[in-house]
């Protein structure tokens, strides 16, 4: 239900995502931005999304921790845990379980709030009266997703290190110098940043599809539950399209 | 618009703290490969620098002090490693010190080691290359081994056959199965070690011995060390070679005499010549012993009547108790008694 079963829907949505992102570009670098709303929007979307977030980062770092001690010990290898969870932490987990937290968190809200606007045609009224509604509802909302994840990766990732560190105390002892210096000492440039800029690409394509998804919600109240939960999913997909293509693009670049 | 303010001081609290994150973690890393602080260019040259790339680390003595740069091929037997070193080390590094590749665990990355000579030497210069030394290659390692293997190979194969051969021995089982073996071997020691002890102690005799004939006791030492009775034989010798040669003379008179006899006899002079040579005098001599048998035959007859005669028989019996006493005086005279009896 969720997902385009048929090809032609699948194109469709598709290339309306397409025109929606091309009119996206068109829109925000024009003049009149709404700089209050999009902070608004940044409250709303980055630190109200902080809890979830930290929360999840906090118990993905302990528990990966806790889940890979035993190979580690079974290799020799438990000195090194610390450097293995940082780095799973910067390179992946940390930027895939966030923006999969806030696809959940932000997609679904998105695409409710423009899909209920839209059914009670909010977004006709708002043009009627002279509002931009796509400048107003859609760019304040996908610029502040896009700028908000990557700031909401970072801390999450600091988090998810300190809930590793925990993790790492509770079965051993390792001072918190040492546990970052090992930590630091075998991460990169190569590691943090590719991570760090494929979290823009997750925020802007969390967005841009609940804002579509929302823009262009069927009618009836039907219509909104179903513009939720297809933001949802499909920016989850999309998340991970995102990701596969930037490994790729990280090899193909040889920064790992 | 009060709660508004609030909500953009809390947004920027969020975005500073995540930028800051960002920030930390960007110049954590920058730190460990030295971007930031001041830094210098130290070279050294390799012939091979095992699988070392752009950014691994630099250590002196152990301490992190850099990363590498760069690695550039100067030639085919020759590649040149450039080193970004902390600023400080510039004060403390001196331009003998060796730099080797070495790994960072047995699998880990490779690192660089600049380690001190230890010699006296002025301090490195910006971009100075340092003296390679080889470290240890786990490739070289290897192949060490893969020798040292197939020459265990060779020695396991030549001790199999050899345990195979003692296995298939029966006259070694018998010794080992042999009982009685050990205990004999076991005797056989205690009596090496009683003889040993005769020896030691047959030694110390010796030594006593010896020693004593150093010092001059006994004969053997006397003969050894003393001079007079050296000088005694010396005389004795010189004397002995006297009689020799008056022996020689004597030897020589007497063949001087044996050859006169000898000459007489062959000549016919003389009585000998004429006992050996004439057989008529043989038979004479005969029938002159034969008639000088029956002479004294009847002298003896004679005398037998002559001591049983009455006139006679006194001075006799006189002649024997004269003969009793004088017997026991000497033995000179107990040779002379039985001439008496004879005549």
């Amino acid at each position: 239900m969720a997902l385009p079963v048929k090809t032609t829907d699948f194109l469709q949505e598709t290339g309306g995502i397409s025109v929606f992102t091309g009119r996206f570009f068109k829109e925000a670098f024009k003049p009149r931005y709404e700089i209050s709303e999009f902070l608004r929007q940044c409250f709303v979307i980055g630190y109200r999304s902080l809890p979830l977030i930290g929360l999840t980062g906090f118990i993905m770092g302990l528990v990966l921790t806790m889940q890979l001690r035993p190979s580690l010990i079974e290799y020799g290898v438990e000195s090194q845990l610390p450097a293995m969870v940082g780095i799973a932490i910067v390179r992946e987990i940390g930027p895939v379980i966030t923006a999969l937290i806030f696809a959940g968190k932000i997609g679904s809200s998105i695409g409710a709030e423009l899909g209920s606007m839209k059914v009670t045609e909010q977004i006709d009224a708002m043009e009627v009266s002279g509002t931009n509604p796509f400048k107003y509802l859609v760019v304040t909302r996908v610029a502040a997703s896009t700028l908000m994840l990557p700031i909401l990766v970072m801390i999450s990732d600091a988090i998810s290190l300190f809930g590793s560190y925990i993790g790492v105390n509770i079965n051993g002892i390792t001072s918190f110098p040492l546990f970052y210096t090992q930590v630091f000492n075998n991460l990169g440039f190569s590691d943090v940043l590719p991570a760090f800029v494929k979290s823009f690409f997750f925020g802007f394509a969390v967005g841009i599809i609940s804002c579509y998804k929302g823009f262009y919600s069927n009618k009836g109240t039907e219509g909104v539950g179903q513009s939720a939960n297809s933001s949802v999913v499909i920016s989850s997909i999309t998340i991970f399209v995102i990701d596969l293509i930037a490994v790729q693009i990280t090899n193909v670049l040889n920064l790992n | 618009m009060a709660k508004k303010t609030v909500n953009t001081i809390k947004l920027g609290a969020f975005v500073l703290s995540g930028l800051f994150f960002l920030i930390v973690l960007l110049y954590m890393i920058g730190k460990n490969s030295n971007l930031f602080g001041p830094s210098f260019i130290l070279k050294a040259q390799f012939e091979d620098v095992q699988g070392l790339v752009p950014g691994n680390n630099v250590r002196f003595s152990g301490i992190q002090i850099g990363t590498v740069k760069r690695i550039k091929i100067l030639k085919d037997t020759l590649l040149e490693v450039e080193m970004r070193v902390d600023k400080k080390m510039e004060k403390i590094i001196r331009n003998n010190a060796f730099a080797s590749i070495g790994s960072d665990g047995l699998m880990g990355n490779k690192v660089i080691n600049i380690s001190p000579s230890g010699q006296p030497a002025p301090l490195v210069a910006k971009g100075e290359v340092l003296n390679a030394r080889n470290g240890v290659n786990t490739d070289d390692m290897l192949q060490t081994l893969s020798k040292t293997n197939d020459d265990m190979a060779v020695i396991a194969a030549q001790l199999k056959s050899t345990v195979q051969r003692i296995n298939n021995s029966t006259a070694l089982w018998e010794i080992l199965n042999e009982e009685t073996l050990p205990r004999n071997l076991k005797r056989s020691a205690v009596n090496m070690q009683l003889a040993t002890a005769r020896a030691a102690a047959m030694a110390d005799d010796l030594q006593a011995i010896v020693s004593n004939v150093k010092n001059g006791k006994g004969s053997a030492g006397a003969i050894l060390t003393d001079s007079s009775l050296a000088m005694n034989l010396n005389e004795a010798i010189a004397k002995i070679k006297g009689v020799g040669e008056t022996a020689d003379e004597l030897a020589a008179s007497l063949h001087a005499v044996i050859k006169d006899v000898q000459q007489d006899v062959y000549n016919g002079n003389g009585t000998v010549n004429a006992l050996l040579k004439d057989s008529t005098m043989v038979t004479k001599i005969n029938s002159s012993l034969d008639n000088i048998q029956k002479g004294t035959h009847s002298f003896n007859q004679n005398m037998e009547a002559l001591k049983h005669n009455f006139l006679f028989r006194g001075y006799f019996r006189r002649l024997e108790r004269q003969k009793q006493r004088e017997a026991k005086k000497t033995m000179a005279f107990q040779e002379q008694r039985p001439a008496p009896a004879d005549k």
